[in-house]
């Protein structure tokens, strides 16, 4: 679906860009976060500036931004330099349009502009084979050049029925406040006037329980009438209950760029400040989540077998000297038959040793290297969608997540999402059936749709690669 | 719907639960297990030696007469005698309405279910609360109640009240599944629990 601005400003697609739908109670529930004054922007696209931080449950929690939007676009240009050069300039101008509205913060607006394969492969194949990273553990592995971002497969607990997207680019949206993801997205299509052939819209929130309250997850479930609502804790970060950004959980400062572990090689460094995204989405069963598995299961099945946790606990310690190591996992499974969520990543997840970064900081063992920023939703499976048919689209309203997670390759994110599948690095396979309760949270959960991304650094976000044409 | 509620006021009726229209004085009349249903539940109370509730009132379709059509295997009772009557209504594609009794004679604390986890050929049994997750306690019909959000065995994804009468613990569950919802299920067992009426053994 290609728009004009005519079509933009009163079309179908055009109209979700902004509505709120039945995220219009956001609007109405509680107060935005106090955030601290901005600081520089970041080089990195997907860092944002100011994340505050809270102790929960005498835990140090990153409270990420309340409300998220993910659009999704084929781009309606044509494959010829002096056009393609046309488009970068006009996104390019579009975004800092935005920048000047809003800072890159929570508080204000950030946007993160990632390219998906298909973009590359149809506009600048050849100079994407000579500039995108290559890693250099998944190229020891093969024996041969792998390139840091690949296209996503199915992992074993997903089904058949898992969509892997071709979309050419994903812009994510996010800030404390509704209306500026509103208008920033509606501003940024509007100021890019038939550059993209949306495909898809993708809406949600998280948070907001810290202070008290119920928290965004339950009151949106509940306004929504989404089965087992009532039952999902006051105040709980996300829908499952547990606190998923606890600091010691994700990556540190420039950790998933490209470059900072020597995990890719940028080869002339076009990239260097770039990562790759794994964008996903996935219904969970809220209501088989509390009425099928106690506290004590939900903890062993988020976390670990028989992890330490006080009854009704949300935010859990998660740090860098707990980390679950491959033997750890190993000897879960032969004494209990099942791993944990979180205890079955960690051993690919987290750093086996001190590393200094190419930035110069000391990233010290046991740190998490991926950066998340996956969010709640009532989308089925997107709160807009060119395709209905291919997505499977419903209006009822569905408790979901939309996940996102900035890793340095998408080997490092195929890791740890084996790992989690009892797939582990060195070919061990821990015989777990699909959807079985000894395999964590995937029983309560189906993935829909998976893609890999390209982020470039913010000043090579808009059509990368093109001006060297 | 203003006006309609006024003048069911005025009339001296209100809605049931069920959206079932039930008159002032059928409210007020105290709890009583139909005549149809006692026979059952007192053969039940003579088997078990303790006294037992029989409910004066079942979500629709459902009713609570033992060795009825939705009763058809009649009342577990074990050698401990703590029984279980279960009444199960279901239609594939439809959902199911399921509600459980149970009474725990010369008990108190809650059972041990064993929990049966298989993986990688291996099969692994270890004793769980058959009752868990706590959700707090109500007052019903002068019982207090502790409401359990997960449940096991024949009483799994069921909403469970929990209490306890002279040395015996007491369940009534009800399952949570279309076309019933987790709220619609605590109606359910208030509406339950709230109209027991208790069945003495014969002397």
């Amino acid at each position: 679906m290609r728009l004009t601005r005519k079509e933009l400003l009163g079309g179908a697609a055009a109209g979700a860009l902004g509505a709120a739908g039945v995220y219009e109670l956001v609007d109405k529930l509680g107060d935005s976060p106090v955030r601290a004054a901005a600081g520089p922007r970041p080089a990195e696209q997907h860092l944002l500036a100011e994340a505050k931080l809270l102790v929960h449950d005498g835990i140090e929690v990153i409270e990420p931004p309340l409300h998220h939007q993910v659009v999704t676009a084929r781009l309606g240009v044509r494959r010829q330099p002096d056009e393609l050069a046309r488009a970068q300039a006009a996104l390019e101008k579009a975004l800092r349009r935005i920048e000047e509205r809003y800072e890159v913060t929570p508080a204000g607006l950030a946007v993160s502009v990632a390219w998906g394969l298909p973009y590359f492969r149809r506009f600048v194949p050849d100079l994407a084979d000579r500039h995108l990273p290559i890693d250099r553990r998944a190229s020891t592995s093969a024996k041969r050049p792998v390139s840091a971002a690949f296209d996503a497969t199915r992992f074993p607990s997903d089904l058949s029925t898992t969509i892997l997207e071709r979309n050419e680019v994903a812009f994510l949206l996010r800030s404390d406040d509704r209306e500026h993801v509103a208008d920033g997205a509606e501003s940024l299509f509007a100021d890019t006037d038939g550059l993209f052939e949306l495909t898809s819209i993708r809406k949600g929130f998280q948070g907001g329980g810290f202070a008290g309250g119920r928290g965004l997850p339950k009151e949106m479930a509940l306004a929504a009438g989404i089965q087992g609502a009532d039952l999902i804790p006051d105040g709980a970060q996300l829908f499952l209950g547990f606190t998923s950004t606890q600091r010691q959980t994700q990556g540190p400062s420039r950790i998933a760029n490209f470059e900072t572990l020597g995990l890719a090689d940028v080869r002339e460094g076009y990239f260097r400040g770039g990562t790759h995204m794994h964008l996903s989405h996935l219904f969970e069963n809220v209501e088989a989540w509390y009425l099928d598995f106690d506290f004590r299961q939900r903890v062993d099945t988020t976390f670990r077998p028989g992890f330490e946790a006080r009854e009704g606990a949300q935010t859990l310690r998660q740090a860098p000297e707990d980390a679950v190591s491959d033997a750890d996992l190993k000897g879960d499974f032969r004494r209990v038959g099942a791993i944990g969520h979180s205890g079955s990543i960690q051993p690919t997840s987290r750093l086996h040793m001190d590393i200094k970064g190419t930035d110069g900081e000391l990233y010290p063992k046991g740190s998490a290297i991926p950066q998340r920023a996956d969010f709640n939703t009532l989308d089925n499976p997107f709160f807009w969608t060119a395709d209905p048919g291919r997505d499977r689209h419903g209006e009822q309203p569905e408790a979901g997540l939309h996940f996102i997670s900035f890793n340095p390759s998408s080997d490092d994110f195929r890791r740890n999402r084996l790992a989690m599948d009892g797939r582990l690095p060195d070919g061990t396979r821990l015989p777990l059936g699909q959807g079985s309760r000894a395999q964590g949270l995937n029983s309560v959960i189906r993935t829909t749709h998976r893609q890999n991304f390209v982020v470039p650094p913010r000043a090579r976000r808009s059509f990368p690669l093109a001006e060297l044409l | 719907m203003i006006l309609a509620a006024l003048v069911l006021v005025a009339s001296g009726c209100a809605l049931g639960d069920d959206g079932v229209e039930e008159n002032a004085s059928a409210r007020e009349r105290p709890a009583a297990c139909p005549s149809s249903w006692k026979p059952g539940w007192q053969r039940l109370a003579d088997r078990v030696g303790v006294p037992v509730y029989c409910p004066s009132w079942m979500p629709s379709p459902i009713d609570a007469e033992i060795g009825g059509q939705w009763n058809s295997d009649g009342v577990s009772v074990s050698e401990d005698k703590s029984y279980l009557a279960g009444f199960l209504w279901h239609e594939a594609g439809s959902g199911d309405v399921h509600v459980n009794l149970r009474g725990y004679p010369g008990k108190t604390a809650v059972p041990r279910c064993i929990d049966t986890t298989t993986s990688g050929g291996k099969t692994r049994r270890r004793p769980v609360p058959c009752f868990s997750d706590p959700q707090g306690t109500r007052q019903v019909a002068g019982k207090e109640v502790t409401v359990y959000t997960v449940s096991r065995d024949a009483d799994q994804w069921h909403v469970t009240y929990l209490w306890r009468e002279n040395g015996v613990l007491y369940t009534v569950s009800e399952h949570v599944a279309p076309p019933l919802t987790f709220r619609r299920v605590l109606q359910n067992l208030d509406r339950i629990v709230g109209g027991l009426e208790v069945i003495r053994p014969a002397a």
